[in-house]
């Protein structure tokens, strides 16, 4: 793995330049889509407290996409504004984690605690990364995913031992999620290049940190990983599950009435 | 009356280090660790904070309103207004008052 440092976008070209705003999109559309998703809960949450703080969490993710599409547009891509409502499903590049449908709190937790599981070990990373910006925003937004983990975790422990019911909702969740989480390390063209450039790791190992980091978490909340589950693909390339069109028909609406007005 | 709410807890917010916690509201939270988590996003996202405390509502002992009178001063105790000496922070009230006789 190589050293040197590339202190800004512009000193990016051909494919690098390439394989960097393929992974900034995949950061991006996580992050805009799990934040609409858990923003689904503001002023439906089971308790006020926890409607807030999930609320809050949902503006903090936006903030991290709002972030990663500027770093797009420096490398010459549209508006972040452009970028975020202007697309077509296809052109999205989200794991299909992020698109489902917010189920009932059990399964936006569980949804919560493995995505942010997985955001804090690549933030963590990216502090090493030889891309220096990315490695400076991660370092800016490193805090507030600490504390989505912790929120995370400490709602996962307490709900997968409380009652049975509470039990049997986060075991269902987990099974139904485990899949689709894996699917957040869908290893793209990219991956090899962008690993021996020192500026993200490889999806797989990025996979292996995380499986292991969940695994204890899950244990504590004495919920059983499902076995011989195959990640399921696809957002990378742009396939989605249906959800996905619902959910951006809704978040479009306004912005296709007239994508040039004015805010 | 049945409350099927969690237990309330206290919170306090200390916005710099060695400045005092100050009570700043409550909140209902299950347990201690859950209480701090809310009390982060509840109180915390819009000011500074460097640490904050939560306490059981429950572990506080307070003087009745109907008791009030034993804070009465039945004569002039200005002596003990101590404005010349240096304390950690100074209460609201204490602030508007003229501090004539500053120092040590």
């Amino acid at each position: 793995m190589t050293t040197m440092k590339i202190e800004s976008f512009d000193t990016l070209m051909g494919p690098m330049r390439d394989a960097v705003i393929s992974l900034l999109l995949h950061l991006a559309d996580d992050e805009f889509i799990i934040g609409h998703r858990n923003s689904e809960w503001t002023g439906h949450g089971p308790i006020l407290e926890a409607d807030i703080a999930v609320s809050s969490m949902a503006q903090d993710e936006m903030g991290h996409a709002l972030a990663y599409y500027q770093m797009l547009h420096e490398l010459g891509e549209r508006d972040p504004d452009t970028i975020a409502f202007g697309r077509k499903p296809r052109e999205y590049r989200c794991a299909s984690l992020v698109c489902l449908p917010k189920g009932d709190w059990a399964f936006t937790i569980m949804r919560q605690f493995l995505y942010d599981a997985a955001e804090s070990i690549r933030l963590t990373a990216f502090t090493r990364s030889t891309l220096t910006p990315l490695a400076q925003l991660a370092t800016k937004i490193h805090g507030e995913e600490k504390y989505h983990l912790m929120h995370g975790r400490s709602w996962v422990i307490r709900l997968g031992d409380a009652t049975p019911d509470s039990h049997a909702r986060m075991q269902k969740a987990l099974h139904e999620l485990y899949p689709h989480a894996l699917g957040l390390f869908e290893p793209t063209e990219y991956d090899e290049e962008l690993a021996q450039a020192g500026i993200s790791p490889r999806e797989d190992d990025l996979r292996a940190e995380w499986e292991s980091a969940v695994a204890p978490v899950l244990a504590a909340a004495k919920l059983s990983i499902p076995d011989h589950l195959q990640p399921i693909y696809g957002g990378r390339v742009g396939r989605h599950p249906p959800a996905l069109k619902e959910l951006l028909d809704n978040l479009q609406l306004v912005y296709n009435i007239d994508p040039s007005a004015k805010w | 009356m049945t409350d099927t709410q969690w237990p309330i807890f206290e919170v306090f917010h200390q916005q710099a280090r060695g400045e005092p916690h100050v009570h700043v509201g409550s909140i209902h939270a299950p347990d201690a660790e859950m209480a701090l988590l809310m009390a982060k996003e509840q109180y915390a996202r819009r000011q500074a904070c460097v640490n904050l405390w939560v306490v059981p509502a429950s572990a506080i002992t307070a003087t009745s309103y109907s008791d009030d009178d034993i804070f009465e001063r039945g004569t002039d105790k200005s002596y003990r207004e101590s404005w010349g000496y240096k304390t950690p922070k100074m209460t609201s009230h204490e602030a508007t008052e003229p501090r004539s006789h500053g120092g040590g």
